[in-house]
């Protein structure tokens, strides 16, 4: 998993930004609440102005701010929000929403149709795609909920029968707000644990009999038969009944020897993980030994996009050009290499051995020796004495984790004594206050090693799958409940399906957020690129090439090209103001990846749900308030 | 009133209903099974052959996918190509391969998406990898696609033929070919798998020198199954039929040069190379379509000519005297030296004359097309008929031509033909050992296997000119530097066997004088001839002896049973053969004309955009001038 730069944000970085405050999520936050404010009296005085008249609109204004900051707010019952929302749970399930369990679970049924489990790492495929599967149902549920039932009450003019008892609006929104996401927890509850045996079982199999054993000194080395495409080989220790197998695609099997010589094979381990990583900071050196903010650009093709969360810096312009980490590389023989600095590499945390992790990448600039890849070394440094154990080499293993431990001890010659000793790595290579380097050199010379800041990084510990999925789970429900706010929010002023259709061109403007932050990016910076909306029309119907100049001569062009800048600009901007949803559903490339979810992204993902649930929260207020008194 | 109007709507929308339903039932009734059943769209489809039985397997899988994507299928096999791309970008293969399975279930009977989609696993996300082993694995991956697309595709011999390429390009000629052969060889599982698919893996025709199958010949395989769907009357699409039938005779040739290279050199090599000359021979006498309305046959140029002389004659013989007045006139006609040398003597003409003679007889011969209108009106009719023939022959003569130079016809033959013989084997064997030798710094050994080896060499380009011009030429001229390395000599003495070829391989790196090939080839091409006259002698005084042998055989009464059986069947065989050799005999002429006039091997590869660009060896083509088609008349 190639991890961007906002990913490795702690909560409070990502809160605060410090260094660069405009990207940060407070400002973000704020702004948008302030924005809402001013536009909400804005419109509110306007139309209230219309109905009553200049003078007496601006004190029905002020009356209604006033009505929710004194009366409603603080009169809000707990008891009558959950009266409410039982309503809106009995309602929803009642219009036979829990069918969309069961379409699921055909959906499932019908997946191991498509997915592959011949693959290379076929744990990756399911799971993603078990969380993807879900992630879209469960979003389009909460579309086709949320956006019906307030427009449908106030159609068949039983909300009556709710308004005239003593209810306030705020309660009204919140209990349906809160009703719906009860209905979607209790589905997504057997849609967790379906998936769950899903990819469980759909990982499960067998292998039924070795087909190779050689025993030599007691050692025992065989070679499992072949299911699934592919087969393991093992050793068993002497004197040892088990042994364990090679790792292939992911997972391995206890091979167990009985009395009679005969072997059994247990089921396949190790393909469900959560490992927690521990990222060190990146720093790269050129063949000088000068350091370099990024390696050398080998010229892989690169996609657009990736502007993460640079927040309203990006919106006003400040912060330019998309960010994302690719493989950046050390050349080989020289002085180039890349410095990775762990903190907080303790005894508390590492109390048997330092395990660590490596995916890097391979270039060669000429062909060298086929039949050997290309080596590297790992030289574990004290950051402040200078102390380094002997490099430790190693040939790259390409597109897989390569797993390794540093032992705790190590033997070292005391020149003074002429002796070899036995010391610990807390002592010598890491400093009090826990600090450690690793330095990643390529041995080959002319050839290159290619690596990003995940690409090494040490793992103090392991979480479960099922608590990671249950993670990834609630990442679900958390969009669930921002799509549901939305929903609601537009049903207070909408129809029925025209609510349904705002909300999903909320989700999908916040969906395609990086094409158009790319758009504009190419507008700003002239570069030809399909342009906007009308020009990408135009280029489509003369037929012409992306990066092509527009072939439209004089005032047409300036015309195509402003207009399309102002509709790229507004899109842009209401984009931004929107929640960045496919950062939300990237957290299954987590768990599929079998990486813990960051606590952090969770938190993260969290507030914004809250602010933004808060921001509809208000907006359903307002407009439920104004169509009450026009009722 | 309000209620009878509702009504007639509703009675009106059932009379449409009615009437929409009687073209649905002549369009979508489905077929029964037997032929001309069922609807419009059903005969239409039985018609084209678009049914999904006849396109190839049905697969449920697909079926659903297509029924899901709810009429949406270009859309979204749209989003998933671009997908596909990104995953390639990211460097994400098992999504990569998991979009492609994808694309392949919406997109199942569309041969192009097979063919690329399999190209970009095979070769370009294959070069992605360090290890040649996973490089390996990924060009697997890549031709098991195209072979589900085989399945699942009945009627597109042109997936066949690209598997075919595949095994034999891709795993035979990358820079990790050894690596890759060596894995193929020992891949038992693709073995089984490629069994299932009826490719035999296990036959002498697949099976390698150490007994194992061997890329090109599994390849060739392939090809042959291709070639066996188009000769049960499938069509080739999207690909020339000379491009599509080519490629299994030279995977043969490949294989019998990647054993040799592999440091094979024996008995097996000859019989590879005897194998693939056989091969040849066999595409020769192939009826290849044309894009005219005749087929043709590569090997028969020459019964062409042959024939088209024959009715040339006999054109001259209804002709009779009209013919002769018209020569004469044209005799008249000619320069005065050029009047001079034809009326000479033969004996008494200077070389020059000589030399001269062919073209002036050229010019002396009248048109057809005129005669036949001198004719007497009588004759005219069936000199008509002549001149069409003449002229139907013609064209199938200029076809040929073009096709045989097209994929260098003569240069293959003759490659096989030279590399079939003891003594080139023998020389590669030296070259072999001396480069070992050499490698191993057993200096004096090295200098006499080399210049043994060089002694044979001479005397093989000798024989077969156009050997001069190839890969191996190159690689031998790579040895003869090493040799004036371990010598310690810039210069090479004149009385070196290869100083000829050597001084022209050094002016060619120099300065690429094309023209030197040329100039090369005239002077020596008699030589060939005189090769190809002395190893017929060779193989008549062989089977002279055999005979001999066999007679003597025949007279010793013999003790077991069933003599009667034995002469028979040799007897037969001796039949047998007699008519081939002729017909060899009749080509070789042909073959000769055509080493001269043939250009280097520059039509190795298919056309550019046909290949798989990537990994394509930077090709031998020497920049040879086109020389002007041989002559016909």
């Amino acid at each position: 998993m190639n991890l961007q730069p906002d990913d490795f944000w702690t909560f409070s970085e990502w809160l605060l930004r410090p260094g660069a405050f405009l990207e940060s999520a407070l400002l973000q936050g704020i702004v948008l609440i302030i924005l809402a404010i001013v536009i909400g009296l804005l419109v509110a005085y306007v139309i209230s102005s219309a109905r009553y008249g200049p003078g007496e609109g601006f004190y029905a204004v002020a009356r209604a701010v006033r009505d929710f900051l004194t009366i409603d707010l603080p009169g809000t019952s707990p008891s009558r929000i959950a009266a409410l929302a039982r309503l809106a749970f009995k309602e929803a399930i009642r219009r036979r929403v829990l069918f969309i369990v069961g379409l699921f679970v055909v959906i499932l049924l019908l997946a191991g149709w498509f997915l592959n489990p011949e693959s290379d790492n076929p744990a990756r495929l399911y799971i993603s795609f078990v969380l993807t599967a879900t992630n879209y149902l469960v979003l389009a549920l909460a579309l086709f909920i949320s956006a019906f039932s307030l427009p449908q009450d106030i159609e068949n003019r039983t909300i009556y029968t709710i308004v005239t008892k003593p209810v306030r609006a705020t309660e009204i929104v919140l209990g349906r707000m809160l009703g719906f996401v009860a209905v979607g927890t209790v589905m997504l509850v057997p849609m967790g644990l379906a998936s769950y045996i899903f990819v469980d079982r759909g990982l499960d199999h067998t292998h039924y009999e070795v087909v190779e054993a050689d025993e030599t000194d007691g050692r025992i080395t065989g070679k499992t038969d072949r299911v699934r495409r592919h087969s393991h080989t093992f050793t068993i220790e002497p004197g040892e009944t088990q042994g364990l197998t090679n790792f292939v695609r992911g997972h391995r099997h206890v091979v167990t020897r009985s009395e009679d010589g005969s072997f059994t094979i247990g089921p396949p381990t190790g393909q469900l993980r959560a490992r927690v990583p521990s990222y060190g900071e990146i720093q790269f050196y050129d063949r000088n030994g000068e350091p370099k903010d990024a390696g050398i650009d080998v010229g892989a093709e690169r996609l657009a996009g990736g502007y993460g969360s640079a927040g309203i810096s990006r919106l006003i312009g400040v912060a330019k050009g998309n960010r994302k980490l690719e493989h950046s590389y050390v050349e080989g023989g020289t002085l180039g290499m890349a410095e990775f600095t762990f903190t907080d590499v303790t005894k508390k945390r590492f109390p048997s051995g330092v395990p660590y992790e490596m995916s890097i990448r391979a270039y060669r600039s000429f062909k060298g020796d086929i039949e050997s890849g290309i080596r590297g070394s790992l030289t574990f440094k004290n950051p402040d004495t200078g102390f380094s154990l002997p490099p430790k080499q190693f040939t790259v293993e390409e597109y897989q984790i390569d797993e390794r431990e540093l032992p705790l001890e190590f033997e070292w010659l005391n020149e003074e004594t002429g002796e070899v000793e036995t010391r610990n790595i807390f002592d010598h290579v890491v400093t009090e206050d826990g600090r450690m380097q690793v330095l990643l050199k390529c041995l080959d010379s002319s050839q290159y090693l290619g690596v990003t800041k995940s690409g090494l990084y040490l793992r103090p510990s392991e979480s479960s799958f099922g608590w990671n999925l249950t993670k990834a789970y609630g990442s679900i429900w958390l969009q669930m409940t921002m799509i549901i706010a939305f929903g609601v929010m537009f049903s207070t002023f909408l129809s029925g399906p025209v609510a349904m259709v705002a909300t999903a061109v909320c989700v999908l403007l916040g969906f395609s957020a990086e094409s158009i932050y790319d758009t504009r990016h190419f507008i700003d910076s002239n570069i030809e690129r399909g342009g906007g909306p009308i020009e990408s029309l135009v280029r489509l119907l003369k037929q012409d090439a992306m990066t092509t100049q527009l072939d439209v001569e004089g005032v047409a062009n300036q015309l195509i090209k402003s207009a399309d800048a102002a509709i790229v600009y507004s899109m842009d901007a209401i984009a931004t103001a929107l929640p960045n949803l496919p950062r939300m559903v990237s957290t299954a490339e987590y768990a599929a990846s079998g990486v813990d979810i960051f606590n952090a992204i969770l938190a993260r993902h969290s507030v914004a749900t809250f602010g933004y649930c808060l921001l509809a929260f208000m907006i359903s207020y307002f407009f439920l308030k104004s169509r009450e008194i026009a009722a | 009133m309000n209620q009878s109007t509702a009504f007639r709507r509703k009675i009106i929308y059932l009379v449409i209903l009615v009437a929409t339903l009687v073209p649905l039932y002549l369009l979508g009734q489905p077929s029964d099974g037997t032929a001309d059943s069922g609807g419009q769209l059903a005969t239409m489809r039985q018609d084209f052959g678009i049914a999904e039985s006849d396109l190839g397997e049905i697969s449920p899988a697909s079926e659903t996918m297509k029924l899901a994507s709810l009429g949406l299928r270009g859309v979204a096999a749209t989003l998933l190509w671009e997908k596909a791309h990104k995953y390639r970008v990211m460097h994400e293969w098992d999504r990569l391969k998991a979009s492609l399975n994808n694309i392949a279930l919406l997109q199942p009977h569309y041969d192009k998406v097979w063919e690329h989609q399999a190209h970009n696993l095979a070769y370009n996300v294959s070069v992605e990898f360090d290890d040649y082993r996973q490089r390996y694995e990924m060009v697997r991956e890549g031709t098991e696609f195209l072979t589900r697309g085989v399945r699942q595709n009945r009627q597109a011999p042109r997936l066949i033929w690209y598997t075919g390429w595949f095994y034999g390009q891709k795993i035979g000629m990358s820079d990790e070919k050894r690596q890759f052969r060596r894995l193929f060889a020992d891949d038992t599982v693709l073995h089984e798998s490629l069994a299932d698919q009826g490719i035999a893996v296990d036959s002498n025709e697949a099976l390698g020198p150490f007994q194992k199958p061997d890329n090109w010949l599994v390849g060739r395989l392939w090809l042959n199954h291709g070639y066996d769907v188009v000769d049960a009357g499938v069509k080739i699409r999207r690909q020339t039929p000379i491009n599509f039938f080519e490629t299994g005779p030279k995977w043969s040739i490949k294989h019998a040069e990647a054993i040799e290279s592999e440091g094979v050199l024996d008995q097996r090599a000859i019989s590879a190379w005897t194998k693939a000359s056989e091969n040849w021979d066999r595409f020769g006498k192939r009826s290849i379509p044309t894009l005219a309305n005749f087929t043709i046959k590569l090997g028969s140029l020459d019964e062409l000519r042959l024939q088209r002389e024959g009715v040339i004659e006999k054109f001259r013989e209804l002709g009779g005297q009209v013919y002769e007045d018209m020569r004469q006139e044209k005799v008249e006609a000619l320069p005065i030296d050029y009047r001079n040398v034809y009326e000479k003597a033969p004996e008494e003409r200077t070389q020059a004359g000589k030399d001269a003679m062919p073209n002036i007889m050229l010019m002396i011969e009248p048109d057809l097309e005129q005669l036949a209108q001198r004719l007497p009106a009588e004759k005219q009719l069936s000199a008509a008929q002549l001149l069409e023939e003449i002229e139907d022959l013609n064209a199938r003569i200029q076809k040929t031509d073009g096709y045989r130079k097209q994929i260098n016809y003569v240069y293959w033959e003759s490659l096989a033909m030279a590399e079939q013989e003891e003594r080139t084997v023998n020389a590669r064997k030296l070259i072999y050992d001396a480069e070992k030798a050499n490698r191993e710094a057993e200096v004096d050994l090295a200098i006499k296997l080399y210049l043994d080896a060089f002694e044979i060499w001479a005397k093989i380009f000798d024989d077969y000119p156009v050997l001069t011009i190839d890969d191996s030429a190159e690689d031998l001229f790579e040895s003869i530097r090493r040799y004036m390395i371990i010598i310690d000599s810039e210069e090479l003495d004149d009385d070196f066997p290869l100083a000829a070829f050597a001084k022209m391989m050094m002016e060619d790196i120099g300065g690429g004088n094309a023209e030197n090939y040329k100039r090369f080839r005239d002077h020596q091409a008699e030589l060939a001839e005189q090769r190809r006259k002395e190893l017929e002698e060779e193989e008549r005084r062989l089977e002279a002896e055999a005979a001999k042998a066999r007679q003597e055989e025949a007279a010793t009464p013999q003790s077991d049973a069933s003599p009667s059986e034995d002469p028979v069947d040799d007897g037969d065989k001796a039949e047998a053969e007699k008519p081939m050799k002729e017909e060899a005999k009749a080509e070789e002429p042909a073959a000769t004309e055509e080493a001269k006039a043939d250009e280097a091997p520059a039509a190795e590869e298919p056309k550019a955009d046909e290949s798989p660009a990537e990994e394509e060896p930077k090709s031998e083509e020497p920049a040879t001038t086109e020389e002007p088609a041989a002559a016909d008349a």
